[in-house]
């Protein structure tokens, strides 16, 4: 709120862990850790919570992406070393963890409503009604904090074959309602659907139903067209739409990760457990409204309620390291003050100065990089149609697509966008960023049409395709394109939670996140079934703030408190 | 007929640490007072039910859960409130000098529709101290502010004492809801998670 040089001193100044950065994962050990009862100090130098996913309005969104993808040019402060301490100080600096960013701006319109959107650096991004982080979103009650959810009301794959987008034949009733499958098409399917069913309900029952071990482990791909005799254009509708392959499952040489039938099974039972899971939500996938970064903020509302303290505008400079056996101890602190932790998380993008102990910027052995895109238009990609994802199989786009490129369109009933405008997000995994950009552009290329205006612009698209279907395609209004790193949770003595990655579900992300908390605190519980209000407030002593009082109910009863409206 | 989401109305309470942001909360919601200052921990948010022409409304009290402390209340804290209470201590300048910072920080993040109409009441606590001798805020001066801000409703409370609580709160709940909430029209069928759980309310009786 103060916007003033002098920076506020932290008390106390010794915790059990101190969390830098207040991305989704650092948010959720904030949270699992103040749960468990350990004292913990949450800060961010940014003024706003979410890090590498945050939802941002347009300004904000185009100057963290721009900061964050320049080489470090925070020279670490000199810090001088004091002889009486029994600690010193090693510098730390943050290293770029996006490249290649650029922005086409074709509207004074957008730039105009900035502050009306809310745009997130993970998109695309759902939640799945019975995935684990929705699972976790109900046993911890944060969702009283995110406000209402929207559903998502389609998900289409794109058939190259004729450049339309299809639906995705994900339920019973899908699949009966689908005009454009085949009588023998369907009965593949249903008897499909009806075998991943029998599996998933004998599940350490009858032998019969379930698909063997053997099975499980061979490549879904093969699975597919060999077990069940799937056509080439279901196959393709299974293993990209619904159980999100990255990599192109039938080209043995490029694909980097060949998804096994059980993993294929497993995203399949997951989208039939999530079809229902909520009355009000039609299919699989729900949307928070506002987006992604409410739900980080509302896992830190949740840690500040079991007494985690919260700094934002708060830069770290370097790291208290043990001068007998070089272990970190704690953070040294834009302010000067040294804070004590015994244990450490960082956010992905810290680094110990160059030069220092720990190596180059490299994410070693990792060369995979998340392309994403965001764009900006006035029309849906499919006519009424609010919110959908549609996929773009390898190969679909063009001969040199590896991977699967992931769409998803949010309208402004998300309240991502200001009234009448969309916004679409773009990612797919990437070897590098000259394969990355171009696949990239292709898929923008296929979906938008450019004004006529932007001719003056920098386009970052060829445009020898556009004449064919130009009128049908929404105008692209404003749009970003960059590189994402990957990293994995390197631990140099501090934990470092990982970037965002190139899911559409955050199943990965948990699991690490619920891994990395196990390994700080072995025997924790990862958030503990909460007891309820009226035991908690016994418990630890404080005034009976109970989130929903007893008296409150006597005082509907007898409308002792009723106020009388007059108008 | 009006949605289900209307019959909840968001209310968040400002203002520095210390001036008695949750005691006041629980004083209205629980008609209890603790003497024991404790920086919030553990505080959520207190609903309360009102009546208004034969229907109920959830009065949803948000505390701020000690995020206050550094300014490091976020977005989401602000966003979709009804009303935005501002809390002072009349014994302390520095707290009735915040309350002009803590409007503006509302007004930037929540970015209501019609910052000019939104309701927000300011509610001068802890009067009972030492019987008054040691206020240094008059009423005179808090007022002036308020009328400067478009009139804000003033009160002098005491959390301790109960004193002119019930009365700050209905104003507080009649003003959150005479605040039309912006673009419901777009927000008619939003899913509730908490729905899968357990029956949902059918919200109207009307």
């Amino acid at each position: 709120m103060e916007d003033t040089a002098s920076y506020p001193t932290i008390e106390p100044s010794n915790f059990d862990l101190i969390v830098v950065g207040t991305g989704l994962p650092e948010s959720i050990l904030a949270a699992a850790a103040s749960a468990a009862g350990k004292s913990v100090l949450h800060i961010d130098s940014n003024p706003y919570y979410g890090s590498h996913f945050a939802s941002l309005n347009l300004q904000e969104f185009t100057t963290f992406l721009q900061s964050q993808s320049q080489s470090p040019n925070n020279t670490p402060a000199e810090i001088q070393p004091d002889s009486s301490s029994e600690f010193e100080t090693v510098p730390l600096a943050t290293r770029p963890m996006y490249s290649s960013v650029e922005i086409i701006s074709n509207s004074p319109e957008v730039l105009d409503n900035s502050r009306k959107f809310s745009l997130e650096l993970v998109g695309p991004k759902v939640l799945f009604c019975a995935d684990e982080m929705m699972n976790l979103i109900v046993k911890t009650d944060i969702h009283q904090y995110m406000g209402a959810f929207q559903s998502i009301d389609g998900s289409y794959v794109f058939d190259g074959s004729n450049g339309c987008l299809r639906n995705v034949p994900d339920s019973r009733s899908a699949i009966f309602k689908d005009k454009s499958l085949s009588l023998a098409e369907k009965n593949q399917l249903m008897r499909f659907f009806k075998l991943v069913q029998g599996h998933f309900q004998s599940d350490g029952g009858e032998e019969s139903k379930r698909i063997s071990e053997k099975d499980l482990e061979s490549p879904f791909v093969e699975f597919l067209s060999q077990k069940i005799g799937l056509s080439e254009k279901l196959k393709s509708i299974i293993l990209y739409a619904i159980a999100m392959a990255d990599y192109d499952q039938e080209n043995k040489e490029v694909c980097k990760v060949v998804l096994k039938t059980k993993e294929g099974i497993d995203r399949l039972i997951l989208y039939h457990s999530s079809i229902g899971r909520f009355p009000d939500a039609p299919g699989a996938m729900i949307y928070p409204i506002y987006g992604q970064g409410v739900l980080l903020e509302s896992f830190c509302r949740r840690a500040a309620v079991k007494g985690c303290t919260y700094v934002l505008r708060m830069p770290v400079v370097g790291l208290l390291v043990h001068k007998d056996d070089t272990s970190y101890k704690g953070v040294k602190l834009a302010s000067g003050q040294e804070l004590f932790g015994h244990q450490l998380i960082l956010a992905p993008s810290f680094i110990l100065s160059p030069g220092l102990a720990h190596s180059s910027p490299g994410m070693q052995g990792v060369k995979v990089k998340v392309t994403r895109g965001i764009c900006i238009t006035k029309n849906p990609l499919k006519p009424e149609v609010a919110n959908c994802l549609v996929f773009y199989p390898p190969q679909s786009l063009c001969p040199d697509q590896l991977t699967s490129v992931r769409v998803l369109q949010l309208s402004s009933n998300v309240k991502s966008s200001p009234s009448g405008m969309f916004v679409i997000y773009l990612s797919a995994v990437c070897d590098d960023v000259l394969q990355g950009k171009k696949i990239l552009n292709v898929a923008i290329n296929t979906l938008f049409s450019h004004p006529a205006s932007a001719d003056n612009k920098d386009s970052l698209v060829d445009h020898q395709n556009e004449n064919t279907e130009v009128k049908q395609k929404p105008t692209l209004l404003w749009c970003a394109t960059y590189i994402q790193e990957l990293t994995t949770d390197v631990s140099d003595g501090f934990n470092s939670t990982t970037m965002p990655d190139a899911d559409v579900q955050y199943n990965n992300l948990l699991d690490a996140t619920r891994k990395l908390f196990q390994e700080m605190y072995p025997g924790e519980e990862f958030f503990p079934q909460s007891v309820s209000p009226e035991e908690e407030a016994v418990d630890d002593g404080e005034p009976e703030l109970e989130s929903k009082s007893s008296e409150t109910l006597e005082s509907i009863d007898n409308g002792a408190s009723g106020i009388e409206y007059t108008s | 007929m009006t949605s289900r989401r209307r019959m909840l109305l968001k209310v968040i309470i400002l203002g520095d640490s210390g001036v008695g942001k949750t005691s006041l909360m629980n004083q209205y919601v629980n008609r209890k007072f603790s003497n024991q200052y404790k920086a919030t921990i553990g505080a959520d948010f207190l609903t309360k039910e009102v009546q208004f022409e034969d229907r109920l409304y959830t009065l949803q009290i948000w505390d701020t859960a000690g995020q206050e402390r550094f300014q490091s209340l976020g977005v989401a804290f602000y966003r979709g409130a009804d009303c935005c209470v501002l809390v002072y201590d009349v014994n302390v300048m520095k707290s009735f000098e915040n309350l002009n910072n803590w409007r503006e920080e509302f007004l930037l993040q929540a970015s209501p529709s019609d910052p000019e109409n939104f309701p927000f009441i300011v509610l001068g606590n802890k009067v009972d101290i030492d019987g008054g001798n040691s206020r240094v805020v008059s009423e005179k001066k808090a007022k002036a502010w308020c009328a400067s801000k478009g009139n804000i409703p003033y009160f002098e409370t005491s959390a301790k004492e109960g004193y002119n609580v019930e009365a700050a709160f209905q104003c507080i709940a009649k003003n959150a809801l005479k605040n039309e909430p912006e673009e419901e029209i777009y927000l008619p069928d939003t899913i509730d998670v908490a729905g899968g759980q357990q029956q949902r309310s059918t919200g109207c009786e009307c």
